[in-house]
């Protein structure tokens, strides 16, 4: 038997079935499994396996009047049609569209489910976004409000995402850090390894800061310290860009002024502008640079 | 479209295809299924009806099994009860769905409220509420910060098909110059916006980061080259000078971030080569890195004592 086939009849087994049903059941029921036990065991878990990744809400529950008790599986008919979407053809067009334009990182199965997979004409995408099942698995959450574990800095956080923002070209997650008990922002990519769902969460949703426009020299744990650069008049353009606010001078260069949590980030920013730019105050920053540099001749 | 799909992937289309073509008593054309689908053609015949004509459920009587008719190039689905709704979006599907859509409302947003009746919002909404109550502000994408109204000029002057004159600031060479190009294709890539099309200055494609273009200006020339080709990933040209470098663990995201030839991780420290397009470029990335990094080989193109002589013009500025 085919296995597109024997998936089919599983999943219509388990819509089917009005109480659980035990393994052996379902290998029964099914067909199409390898006769031996070890094998039969190895390709039914390959097949929940399957089921589950395509987002099958598989229920694992005690079978009725048996003693000692078993597992036996099911599928709720509402869990697993879930709300319908009813999308209009002009809907599912632009959600198409949406996807030729911005391409991310990965598939979009979705739309397949949704019958979109062809709507509308193959367009150039003009934008590309970095996307991961990470990404995904949290952005889920925050709408789901559940929450989630990963590792970061070396270190297991239990995280109720808030909101997963895209910025400067990486992506942010803002939430409630469950074992430092308050609001923590991390930054997407440096976390360690995968992500997974620990359960619903229970802090009310908090405000995040909008918009979170972050900069690598304010994403530390220490004190802020203020720091005042200057920048010349044929960087000063781009320096208002980066920066926002800058106070002009005369000579058509720059001042600006930072609020300086990471030393390293601030020090690789100024000298991205390499001769063009000085750190004015405070003495510690400056001297901390000087040394920076005289290291390196 | 032409690659055969796997069991699992056929699975999930087939879930949606039965249901659909349930819902339509008369049938639906097979051209429809593959299109809506992205359902090979040769590979849905063969499901149809080698494949689903077996599927239902036990004891697999005539009365339990799913009835499909293909002929005439339609197909028409009964008796499949179990299957009478498609299975919902995974949770993961879902933020897929939602973030490109949000990065297009991002990309178009034009800051009127105009927007509200759009199909893409109406789609977006529709799928917040399957996704949860969080759903609206779970995800927010900022596609870059180019200045709105130089985006605008280059959109237009890509929309009349005329030259632009651009003063542009470049990063790696840390100069800034006036260009006269063509634009081929507006476009954001990993948080930044980019502009390529011929650029008559360097006589070739070239591609530009919108933030760095300090003014322009869309002029009435005719554009005369309509064939781009340009991506938006930088290339290393042959002609490049090349650079070697060791560098500790803690300058790892070099090898991410940068096009590098060659590597030699010994777990303590990596070896690369990398192409040097701009010597500015280079000066940065070692200062950055400081005790991080040595210069193992550098091509003489590129001189002697790169970090030591860009540390020197920057320290002069503190004497």
């Amino acid at each position: 038997m085919d296995k597109l086939e024997r998936l089919l009849n599983l999943t219509a087994a388990l819509l089917h079935a009005e109480t659980p049903l035990t393994a052996e059941d379902l290998r029964e029921r099914v067909g199409g499994y390898p006769d031996g036990k070890a094998t039969f065991r190895r390709a039914f878990e390959r097949d929940k396996d399957d089921l589950r990744s395509m987002g099958m809400p598989l229920r694992v529950e005690p079978v009725p009047g048996v003693d000692p008790p078993v597992d036996g599986y099911r599928l709720d008919r509402d869990e697993y049609a879930g709300i319908e979407l009813a999308f209009e053809a002009e809907e599912l067009a632009a959600l198409h569209l949406a996807t030729n334009l911005v391409r991310l990182d990965g598939g979009d199965a979705g739309l397949v489910k949704l019958g979109a997979a062809g709507a509308a004409a193959p367009t150039d995408s003009v934008g590309n976004v970095p996307f991961s099942d990470a990404l995904a698995t949290m952005i889920g959450a925050a709408a789901d409000r559940q929450a989630v574990s990963f590792t970061y800095n070396d270190t297991e956080r239990v995280v109720e995402p808030w909101k997963l923002s895209f910025t400067r070209g990486h992506w942010y997650l803002s939430g409630f850090d469950r074992l430092r008990e308050g609001e923590r922002l991390y930054r997407v990519d440096r976390i360690d390894g995968g992500v997974s769902l620990v359960g619903p969460a229970t802090e009310p949703v908090g405000d995040v800061t909008e918009p979170i426009d972050l900069r690598g020299w304010e994403l530390g744990d220490g004190p802020a310290v203020d720091a005042t650069i200057v920048v010349d008049a044929d960087q000063a353009a781009y320096a208002r860009h980066i920066l926002g606010e800058v106070a002009d001078r005369p000579d058509g260069s720059v001042t600006a002024t930072l609020e300086v949590r990471n030393v390293d980030a601030f020090r690789s920013f100024v000298l991205s502008f390499l001769e063009h730019a000085e750190i004015l105050e405070p003495a510690e920053l400056r001297d901390d640079f000087v040394a920076w540099l005289e290291a390196q001749r | 479209m032409n690659a055969r799909l796997n069991a699992r992937d056929r699975l999930a289309r087939l879930l949606s295809v039965i249901p659909w073509v349930a819902d339509h008593p008369d049938g639906v054309a097979i051209d429809d299924v593959v299109e809506r689908f992205a359902y090979p053609r040769n590979q849905l015949l063969d499901d149809l009806q080698d494949v689903l004509f077996f599927v239902g459920v036990y004891p697999f009587t005539p009365d339990s099994l799913i009835e499909v008719d293909v002929s005439d190039d339609r197909v028409s689905i009964r008796y499949a009860e179990w299957f009478a709704r498609p299975l919902r979006l995974s949770s993961e599907e879902g933020a897929r769905l939602l973030t490109a859509g949000r990065s297009v409302l991002a990309m178009t947003d034009t800051g009127d409220d105009d927007d509200a009746a759009s199909p893409l919002l109406r789609a977006l909404t529709k799928l917040g509420t399957a996704l949860g109550e969080g759903a609206e502000r779970a995800v927010d994408v900022r596609l870059g910060t180019a200045p709105a109204d130089t985006l605008g000029v280059l959109r237009n002057a890509l929309a009349r098909g005329v030259q632009v004159d651009l003063e542009y600031y470049s990063y790696g060479r840390d100069e800034l110059s006036e260009r006269r190009v063509e634009p081929a294709k507006v476009f954001s890539d990993q948080g930044n916006w980019y502009l390529s099309g011929w650029c008559h200055r360097a006589d070739g494609e070239r591609v530009f980061r919108v933030d760095r273009i300090r003014a322009a200006v869309a002029t009435d020339v005719p554009v005369e080259r309509d064939e781009p080709s340009v991506d938006g990933s930088f290339t290393p040209s042959n002609d490049d000078p090349r650079v070697t470098l060791r560098l500790r663990p803690a300058a790892r995201w070099v090898v991410e971030q940068y096009p590098v030839e060659a590597v030699d991780d010994d777990g303590d420290t990596i070896t690369v080569t990398m192409a040097v397009s701009a010597r500015a470029w280079l000066e940065r990335l070692l200062l950055r890195l400081g005790p991080d990094a040595t210069v193992v080989d550098a091509d003489a193109a590129l001189g002697d004592d790169l970090a030591r002589s860009a540390a020197d013009r920057i320290l002069a500025r503190y004497r």
